[in-house]
């Protein structure tokens, strides 16, 4: 028996779309653990932002001054940038010219 | 200083390969080996799929995440964690109907287990191969003896309690790492099996050709919406439960969502891939639902060259992904009541344990009691504890509504993350998901009236009556609205 197209092409979306996707998951996380413990082996701690991310952060806490929690996220931002300032060797892909550039709030 | 403190004491996962065999293994159960095929072939197989799939990816991945952060946000069981975000007080009900409700799943999960057990058992005797053997007779004869079935169900309990005896790190995850891979390889092994037998290529068709007219149901959709949410787990408190014994620098979003979805239906292709082109192959009826595993499989097993080792590998990878579910149903008890009482872990496992047991034992005596439990509290019972739960974090983590969800994106779900999660997951989580749930609740209650009026009416009467009584109860015995325990929690 011959399958028809449609039927292999779901077949395939199926498979890329769970076991490939699954399985890079999988790989990409047990990789991210590795170096996550190399480093904080090596340096005891790493940055706990993406660049992207704390952007966005200190976006969020410039706009949203008397939210109740600001002073957390506020210590969160802080926290990120006085580890960057810190450390060697980073976890994300930050450039040295940005954490140079970074400020505490 | 307080949460420091918490974090130090409390067990954690001794690894990234543990936490990730555990999460997959908890949500891939015995409704993956055989629901996933059975709702696959009565929707219309390919169309079906495409649309779960859009649907695992837009919902049940955010959701998971969700539920995974709410446990290393807080460190707690679901009755902590719920009372941490949203105050002491009626909210923190919502933990005590996620608790119920999975004490009603593992007392008829356990006599499953107990069956699977059984089955392992005979497949290693060659009972299945047998010349004359009747996969009907030798199911009701098991199924009518009730101290057989007792006795099974005891196994499991004991096997279960035993596990859960040494911990997290040396109880859970030492036996998930060998079972979950141990699942993989034997359900990969009989897929290859299942697909080189004559005639198999006619399950592949049926399974995976996209027919149309299923895709303009509305019945099509609601299945994969309730297949692509709780066949995931989403909701059951145990995302939750395993979250809480993340260490501060792991990462929530990749493993706790989208791997723990993907690894958990990644393992119902590998069953619809294992089952259907054997059934296909012996000539039997694809849409036969539960009994297709314990009925049918065991009649393919006889027709197969080699059916003696097949079924050997088959029966114990459906008990090793059996066996996890069940592990992780009854950590989400263990764990919150450690908390909640002045109980040691060990004598809460030694005190739940038997208490699954005793309230096991109707099902164990009769499959029509687990029948109703399992409609009772699978089809309302879950569906509302997720729905609760999912309103616990999309509107009470986080103080004000749309604002607080975007905090917690942001502060706690994107710390350490190995992937990027943008502004869609906080609309997601809080728009989203409720109102689909509860739009698949109402179509359940309303679709069920029909054909159950009473079980129906029954089950909605008994769901409501435990919600009510929780969220009563605690709004009694907790003084609600303390500020200073409200949002407490992250940092």
């Amino acid at each position: 028996m011959v399958l028809p197209a449609s039927t292999i092409a779901v077949l395939l979306i199926t498979m890329v779309a769970l076991w490939g996707v699954g399985g890079w998951a999988l790989v990409r996380s047990l990789g991210d653990e590795e170096r996550k413990l190399e480093l904080l082996e090596r340096q005891e701690t790493f940055d706990t932002y993406s660049p992207r991310v704390l952007s966005e952060l200190r976006e969020w806490i410039n706009s949203h001054p008397d939210h109740p929690r600001v002073d957390d996220a506020t210590t969160a931002y802080n926290d990120c940038v006085d580890r960057l300032t810190r450390i060697e060797e980073t976890f994300y892909d930050w450039d040295e010219t940005t954490v140079d550039d970074l400020e505490r709030l | 200083m307080t949460n420091q403190r918490a974090r130090t004491s409390r067990e954690q996962w001794g690894s990234r390969f543990g936490f990730l065999m555990a999460m997959v293994g908890a949500m891939v159960g015995a409704g993956n080996i055989w629901r996933l095929p059975y709702v696959t072939g009565i929707n219309g197989g390919g169309g079906f799929l495409l649309i779960y799939l859009l649907l695992l990816y837009l919902i049940a991945v955010p959701g998971l995440m969700a539920e995974t952060l709410l446990g290393r946000y807080t460190n707690k069981g679901v009755i902590g964690s719920v009372r941490q975000v949203a105050g002491p007080g009626g909210w923190t009900g919502v933990g005590i109907v996620v608790l119920v409700v999975n004490v009603a799943l593992m007392s008829y999960y356990a006599p499953i287990l107990g069956w699977i057990l059984y089955y392992v058992y005979h497949s290693i005797l060659g009972t299945f191969v047998q010349p004359g053997f009747n996969p009907l007779v030798f199911w009701t004869s098991y199924t009518n003896a009730t101290a057989l079935v007792i006795a099974t169900h005891t196994i499991a309990v004991g096997l279960v309690a035993t596990v859960l005896w040494f911990g997290i790190r040396d109880g859970i995850e030492r036996i998930v790492r060998w079972l979950f891979p141990a699942l993989l390889v034997a359900l990969i092994a009989v897929a290859i099996r299942s697909l080189t037998l004559p005639g198999a290529l006619s399950g592949v068709r049926y399974l995976f050709t996209p027919r149309i007219e299923f895709l303009v149901r509305p019945a099509t959709w609601i299945g994969a919406l309730g297949q692509a949410l709780f066949s995931t787990g989403l909701g059951w408190g145990i995302a939750l439960t395993y979250g809480s014994y993340l260490r501060e620098h792991d990462d929530v979003a990749l493993g706790g969502g989208l791997f723990t979805a993907l690894g958990n239906t990644s393992i119902g292709l590998l069953a619809l891939l294992a089952v259907f082109p054997a059934v296909f192959a012996v000539g039997l009826q694809p849409t036969a639902g539960s009994s297709l595993t314990f009925i049918s499989l065991t009649y393919v097993f006889g027709q197969m060259t080699g059916g003696y080792f097949w079924a050997i590998v088959f029966y114990l990878g459906f008990f090793f992904a059996a066996f996890t579910s069940g592990l992780a149903i009854t950590e989400v008890g263990v764990t919150t009541l450690t908390e909640e009482t002045r109980f040691d872990r060990n004598t809460v496992v030694v005190l739940f344990s038997g208490a699954i047991w005793l309230l096991g034992l109707p099902s164990a005596y009769s499959v029509d009691v687990l029948n109703l439990l399992d409609f009772i509290f699978g089809t309302w019972g879950l569906p509302v504890a997720a729905l609760l739960l999912m309103l616990v974090v999309g509107w009470k983590l986080g103080r004000s509504p749309g604002l607080g969800l975007e905090w917690v994106r942001l502060v706690e779900l994107n710390r350490s993350t190995d992937l990027y999660v943008g502004r869609w997951w906080s609309v997601i989580v809080q728009f989203v998901i409720p109102p689909v749930i509860a739009v698949i609740i109402v179509y359940y209650v309303l679709s069920n009236l029909v054909s159950h009026p009473t079980q129906t009416v029954g089950g909605v009467v008994l769901i409501g009556a435990i919600i009510l009584v929780s969220v009563l109860g605690m709004a009694v015995l907790e003084r609600p609205g303390a500020d200073e325990h409200a949002n407490g929690g992250g940092q």
